[in-house]
């Protein structure tokens, strides 16, 4: 049995930072998937209309893909509808981080609890991903697994609750949030070469608010290595997030100064792990009792971070 | 002398400096960074030097070295301008 179709499915208004957009497909199945994966964007108060469509298509002459459109620039064709939504995901994180300009940027994931801002700054690969999903599931709220915008002038982590990209050297440690096969089977519609998991309502996963960051943790995943959780220093937490923040050219020293602030005024780690259960308990507890680097370190953020 | 256009911002024993102009940035250690600071039109080499001597025990004529280097250094970076002779 083929997918069903002749019916148009549309999300409706979704917004990335300020990006707002829409998403139509005429596949059934896909259009239930990509409600789900896209729930944690939804807007209720967005009044103005989606900047651009994105149109997810039945491929011709290659059953069971399709072909991925923004309005009617094409972004990939003849692709499986699972990587159709990871073409989407990507265009999207590239549409929002432009859109979002007007915020220090960083490639970070960033988790909330309680009103605490937790940045996780690091490359692809670092793990970042892995670690917010594990958080996110043990009841953190989700900020983003990509790009964290950080709102210079009110001092707060901004959600984008884009859905969490999942690579497969994760699926064996997450199992529990797979997106799970397609509901028409023989559908040809695979699996994905990415899991996209939708955050927010109904889906158990949930969505953190503005707070004002207050850890910053530069994750890196390593086969086999020891959870061990190291103090940066001032000047290896500003490195860490300036290697991560997308857009400080643009912000120059303004943006510098921030940096500054958030490498002087938050408690700064490096996560070396390879157990992503332990490293989530290492971060819970490190929340828990929010333990200064020493008294030292402390010490000497006073005044630290300051432009002259 | 210091070029403006220049944000400094004091981490712990180092100083990140961002350049508009040249939307540069970059790390200077301890030492690097009070040269940078001496760089105001009035102080000279080798009054960073002698100040340098002081901070640091070591050789003079190395530190004269390390000091004429980097401020050549920060020179091609275009953070500092030649004022005078």
């Amino acid at each position: 049995m083929g997918p069903a179709r002749g019916r148009v499915y549309r999300t409706p208004i979704l917004t990335a930072l300020s990006y707002r957009f829409a998403v139509r497909t005429d596949d059934e199945c896909l259009g239930r998937r990509v409600d789900a994966v896209f729930t944690g964007l939804r807007d209720p108060s967005a009044k103005a209309p989606a900047q651009h469509w994105y149109s997810l298509t039945a491929a011709d002459g290659l059953a069971g893909t399709v072909d991925v459109l923004r309005d009617d620039e094409s972004l990939a064709r003849r692709v499986r509808p699972d990587d159709a939504l990871g073409w989407v995901v990507w265009d999207v994180n590239r549409a929002a981080a432009e859109a979002g300009a007007e915020h220090l940027l960083f490639h970070s994931g960033a988790v909330e609890a309680a009103g605490t801002g937790i940045l996780f700054p690091g490359a692809s690969g670092s793990g970042k991903s892995t670690l917010v999903a594990g958080l996110v599931r043990s009841g953190f709220g989700y900020l983003t697994d990509e790009l964290v915008a950080f709102d210079m002038a009110s001092g707060m982590l901004l959600p984008y609750a884009k859905p969490i990209t999942v690579k497969p050297g994760s699926f064996a440690v997450l199992s529990d949030m797979d997106p799970g096969a397609w509901p028409a089977p023989g559908s040809g519609h695979g699996t994905g070469q990415e899991w996209q998991v939708g955050v927010g309502e109904g889906t158990g996963l949930g969505i953190g608010t503005p707070c004002a960051p207050e850890f910053v943790i530069a994750p890196h995943f390593e086969p086999g290595a020891e959870t061990t959780l190291n103090p940066l220093s001032e000047t290896q937490a500003f490195f860490a997030l300036a290697v991560n923040a997308v857009n400080l050219v643009g912000h120059g020293s303004v943006g510098t100064c921030a940096l500054g602030r958030l490498a002087g005024e938050c408690q700064c780690f490096s996560l070396a792990f390879s157990d992503l259960d332990e490293a989530c308990c290492i971060i819970l507890e490190l929340v828990a009792g929010k333990a200064p680097r020493s008294p030292a370190d402390t010490a000497g953020l006073e005044g630290a971070g300051r432009a002259p | 002398m210091r070029r403006e256009g220049a944000t400094a911002v004091e981490l712990d024993d180092n100083l990140a400096l961002y350049d508009d102009v040249g939307q540069l940035l970059i790390m200077l250690n301890s030492s690097a960074a009070l040269i940078w600071e001496c760089c105001d039109g009035a102080t000279t080499v080798d009054d960073m030097v002698r100040q340098l001597t002081v901070a640091h025990a070591g050789d003079a004529a190395e530190i004269a070295e390390d000091v004429r280097r980097t401020v050549v250094k920060l020179a091609e970076l275009g953070l500092v301008v030649q004022t005078g002779p």
